[in-house]
């Protein structure tokens, strides 16, 4: 992939009763969101640690969102 | 409690050297509740290792481990099996816990992740200040209970000095002048006879200047059969 077409992989962290919900919910209205986001339920935005932050990066995303 | 910070990560890359297999062991008391090598710490700076390492093309295996107390033997013992397989072992307790670890495991060479501070306490959430020194002769029984040898920059014992200025210290003006916190405090126990008093020197050999002190007690000692 060179970089004019560099899609940066984002590892999304999502409140189960707010960020998480409204990712359903746009399913629900088939409305399309990038498939270089992945989605991580958390039952809390408040749940995710730095550590879980690095991880992610140590596996290879190019960002993380917290969404809560 | 101990108060530690850690070092700088670019130091910590360069006491690792060229070691490929390190393990990175936290403590579970005094580090842990100053944010310095707890578990989640160890979590951290064993992450920041690893990506820093590939990113610099020479990838290091990092594991981590955390004890509760890494200054006795007790706990740090069941560390040794897994000790084999690592080129060296990177503590973040502080100086002791470090000490520990290579006294009981002489042939495994472990690092300092962290610089131990001071002996103090958590003035508000992220702040932190000393309140003790360890001197081996507590006066706060003399001084209200503020510790002039640990708060007062010169260790003065019949202070204030000149150059205590509004309340606060000459060197640094965040420096609350010990004696004036002292003064103030009698004067509201009524204890400021006990202040008038000269006090004589102070004994330092039973503080460092004694040499390293150690402390023998008989009726807690085990004893083996003859």
């Amino acid at each position: 992939m060179n970089d004019a077409h560099f899609e940066p992989k984002i590892l999304a962290f999502c409140c189960r009763h707010c960020a998480y919900a409204a990712a359903d919910l746009a399913g629900g209205m088939r409305i399309q969101y990038p498939p270089n986001v992945r989605i991580v339920e958390v039952p809390c935005s408040g749940r995710v640690e730095v550590t879980e932050i690095l991880h992610a990066f140590e596996r290879g995303v190019d960002g993380v969102m917290v969404a809560g | 409690m101990i108060v530690a910070e850690q070092k700088p990560l670019a130091e910590i890359m360069e006491l690792l050297g060229d070691a490929r297999k390190v393990l990175v062991v936290g403590c579970g008391t005094c580090v842990t509740v100053c944010f310095a090598g707890g578990e989640k710490e160890v979590g951290i700076l064993a992450s920041a290792l690893r990506m820093m390492s590939k990113l610099e093309g020479h990838p290091m295996e990092v594991d981590e481990a955390t004890v509760q107390r890494q200054c006795e033997w007790e706990y740090i013992d069941p560390l040794e099996e897994r000790l084999g397989e690592y080129d060296v072992v990177l503590s973040l307790a502080c100086g002791i816990g470090v000490q520990a670890m290579n006294e009981r495991f002489p042939d495994t060479l472990t690092l300092p992740g962290l610089n131990t501070t001071f002996l103090g306490l958590p003035e508000e959430q992220g702040v932190w200040e000393e309140r003790c020194q360890a001197c081996g002769d507590c006066i706060l029984g003399l001084t209200a209970g503020i510790c002039p040898i640990a708060r007062c920059s010169k260790q003065l014992l019949n202070g204030p000095c000149g150059g205590s200025q509004n309340g606060v210290c000459e060197v640094d003006p965040d420096i609350p002048c010990a004696w004036q916190l002292i003064w103030e405090r009698a004067v509201k126990l009524g204890r400021v006879d006990q202040l008038l008093e000269i006090q004589p020197p102070k004994d330092w050999s039973k503080s460092r200047d004694g040499g390293p002190r150690k402390i023998v007690r008989e009726d807690l000692r085990l004893v083996e059969a003859e």
